[in-house]
């Protein structure tokens, strides 16, 4: 069994990072089907997935419920499903989770900092696939989620959402806002030096702001043990021994620094990083997918191969084979490159990670198939980068 | 300039060299829409904020690098700005040591760069709300009210753009700009979308104290046609093309913001010469009848197809782009195997850029026989 299986039976909880534009999504989808294939109850958990991976997966539509993807004859006995994390719609489900009655609710929703919050702005994001995270990990019905979270800085978010919620959310902060005096001798000491701090921030942000953003805090600060215990327990998974963290990317290089700012960015928060997939690693020359290099099998006398008719095809024929001799051998130097870009940016991978490479393929996976063939490939022993 | 409406035309000429090429990589060729009959239109660099988006894993940096860098060799002063969670300058720039000021990276010194860093630049904005230092700092510092800024929405774009105003409006002793122009490196998509609309949504929510100023100035730079201009960058690819689409339906619709050019980056070059595909379409039938499918001229000629097939469908998706932007300026940007290092390579894509955004056929020319020779250096 090759280490990216072994990865995918033994982990609970696999997150996928990665630069935009690197087939991550695709990828995470992947390595879902895989995981369905080796016997094991699985979530994917996506973000914002282009319409076609919808369609990929055999689905009309995906939503913010969870969705069984038809497997057909390539699935065993263990299902696949499918969600999409929906930010506005889920942070409103959050509140009304945490939330202890229906006025409460309300009034949060309506609240103008709250809507802008929780629709306008990405560290949304962050906070739903917080929320998701802690009820699919909660839940029993999955052996195994995978998780795709959006680019760059907001998969980091990831791991930053639950402290910061709780920063945001930090008691000294809310007694300086709150408009009626707190009760108890060391809120009110507090509340003291929060007059200066509320007079500053209105001068910075203005009077109405402050206002808004004081009520807000003030409908949400009865919320706050709530949105602590759960900040908590994902911050506690995420860097749990059964989590892993998967980094995708291509070998180009606007990716590979985006790619390099999340490994430090992991290894900064304490995040292992378990694997390294650097897709579209080359251009296949040959017919089959692990064909980076030159082919070695002898060319032989191409022309003769080609039986020309006549010198109109026998010159033909010859500008054709010397324009394809330097194609092969631009791809060629192409992917040489491309490898040792992808090795280089591999040398800065913590030790133990899994280092593999997959094709470019000449089209996304079109439909559940195609996902399995991807993720075969990258489940395949030679698919290890090496030198 | 040829004025023709959404009229293409090709600069360079993909199968011009033929068969003698064979040793060489493809003529990078480029082309471009133009604008509308008698609109002419001002050149990138007449602006001074040039602001850059795309979906991610675009090229979008090594773009905005490449304009620094060709604004740089022109005599201007350039500065590139990347937001604070991006490094990708430090790579394209190698050695360099980028942070919240800007500092010199390329070009001899004459192009800067820096990144925009959420802490250092709100402790900027605070000193210049605040005048009082002592109190500025004393707010910045404390680590409360940072753990508030960093999870309230909106402050870090307040501060993206109050940073972006600053830096626009800062000028040398002699009373010219002191950054012509600045290329700002936005995040995806999404982001620079929320960066835009950020004033309209202060408005509805502040309605007075120092932010209604700094909203109103905000909205003014942005919508000032004259200075700031937004650039798309996208591939030639089905998900990008949505996304450019999209994105400017949405910009049209919704936004202020002069949108300049589009740059279609990383074009795949045609596979082969147009006179010789019938030959490809010809050996492929031979090695059929002659039940040879399986040998390694087979598989050389399978490979051209695949790689003619990406031409073809890069093609459509530019097709695409032409049909549904038809009143914004495209400008493709040839694939370049194993990608663009250094300041030349930098150079290179940058002037080629340049001479197809302001239709300076000649420049073109220039640009284009000069990547191809630099490619064959390789």
């Amino acid at each position: 069994m090759s280490a990216i299986d072994q990865l995918l039976r033994s982990r609970e909880l696999l997150v996928c990072v990665g630069p935009g534009g690197v087939g991550k999504t695709t990828v995470a989808a992947a390595l879902g089907v895989r995981a369905a294939q080796l016997g094991r109850r699985t979530l994917v958990l996506t973000i914002d997935p282009a319409r076609r991976l919808v369609t990929t997966l055999g689905l009309d539509e995906l939503g913010d419920a969870y969705r069984r993807v038809p497997l057909g004859d390539l699935g065993g006995e263990a299902p696949l499903y499918a969600a999409m994390l929906d930010p506005g719609a889920s942070f409103d489900a959050l509140v009304g989770r945490v939330a202890t009655d229906e006025e409460h609710r309300s009034r949060i929703l309506s609240n103008r900092v709250y809507r802008l919050m929780s629709r306008a702005f990405g560290n949304a994001h962050a906070y739903v696939a917080m929320e998701r995270l802690y009820d699919a990990t909660a839940s029993d019905d999955f052996d195994l989620v995978i998780l795709d979270t959006p680019p760059t800085r907001n998969a980091l978010d990831i791991l930053d959402a639950p402290g910061r919620l709780l920063a945001f959310l930090d008691e000294r902060v809310i007694g300086w806002l709150l408009r009626q005096p707190p009760e108890g001798l060391r809120a009110r000491l507090l509340a003291r030096g929060g007059a200066a701090a509320r007079g500053l921030l209105s001068l910075l942000a203005g009077d109405t702001l402050v206002d808004d953003l004081a009520a807000f805090l003030e409908l949400f600060v009865s919320l706050r043990p709530g949105f602590q215990e759960r900040a908590l327990a994902v911050q506690g998974r995420l860097r749990a021994p059964e989590t892993a963290f998967a980094l995708v990317t291509s070998p180009l290089a606007d990716n590979l620094a985006d790619a390099a700012y999340l490994r430090d960015g992991l290894a900064g928060r304490g995040v292992v990083l378990r694997a390294l997939i650097v897709n579209r690693a080359y251009v296949p020359l040959g017919d089959h997918p692990w064909s980076a290099g030159a082919d070695a099998r002898p060319l032989g006398d191409a022309l003769a191969l080609l039986e020309p008719s006549g010198e109109g095809e026998r010159a033909g024929f010859s500008a054709l084979l010397d324009h394809i001799r330097a194609l092969r051998q631009r791809i060629a130097d192409g992917n040489q490159r491309a490898h040792a870009a992808a090795l280089a940016f591999a040398d800065g991978a913590p030790r133990g990670c899994l280092k593999v490479q997959a094709p470019n393929l000449d089209h996304e996976p079109q439909d559940r198939r195609a996902l399995a063939g991807l993720a075969a490939l990258i489940a395949d022993p030679r698919a290890e980068l090496r030198r | 300039m040829i004025a023709r409406d959404r009229a293409t035309y090709r600069l360079g000429s993909p199968g011009r060299s033929g068969y003698d090429a064979a040793a060489s990589p493809p003529n990078p060729t480029s082309t471009v829409s133009t604008s509308p009959p008698n609109t002419p239109r001002a050149g990138l660099f007449d602006r001074q904020l040039l602001l850059f988006t795309g979906k991610g894993g675009v090229g979008k940096s090594t773009v905005v690098a490449a304009l620094g860098v060709a604004a740089a060799e022109r005599g201007l002063r350039p500065l590139l700005v990347e937001l604070g969670h991006r490094a990708s300058m430090g790579s394209i720039f190698p050695g360099s040591s980028i942070d919240h000021r800007p500092h010199p990276v390329a070009c001899g010194g004459r192009l800067a760069a820096m990144n925009l860093e959420l802490d250092e630049a709100l402790f900027d904005y605070i000193v210049g709300q605040v005048k009082i230092r002592r109190i500025a700092r004393a707010i910045a510092g404390n680590a409360s009210l940072r753990g508030l800024f960093r999870a309230a929405p909106a402050v870090r774009e307040i501060i993206t753009l109050a940073k972006l105003q600053a830096l626009a409006d800062d000028l040398l002793e002699d009373g010219r700009r002191r950054w012509q122009p600045i290329l700002v490196d936005l995040d995806a998509t999404g982001h620079a979308l929320m960066l835009l609309e950020l004033p309209q949504l202060l408005r509805s929510l502040v309605e007075s104290g120092p932010l209604v100023r700094v909203t109103e100035s905000l909205s003014g730079l942005i919508a000032d046609r004259e200075r700031t201009i937004l650039s798309l960058v996208s591939l030639a690819r089905e998900v990008p093309v949505q996304e450019t689409i999209e994105l400017y339906s949405d910009l049209h619709e919704r936004h202020a913001i002069e949108v300049g050019s589009l740059f279609v980056n990383q074009v795949p070059p045609p596979a082969l010469p147009s006179t010789l595909l019938p030959w490809l379409s010809v050996a492929e039938d031979r090695l059929r009848e002659k039940g040879r499918g399986k040998g390694r001229l087979a598989a050389d000629l399978r490979l051209t197809r695949r790689l003619d097939d990406e031409h073809r469908s890069a093609r459509a998706q530019i097709e695409r782009l032409r049909a549904e932007l038809p009143g914004i300026p495209r400008v493709e940007l040839p694939m370049i195997h194993g990608g663009i290092h250094g300041e030349a390579d930098l150079l290179r894509l940058g002037e080629l850029a340049l001479a197809v955004d302001e239709g300076q056929g000649e420049g073109v020319e220039r640009a284009s026989s000069a990547m191809a020779s630099a490619g064959g250096d390789r």
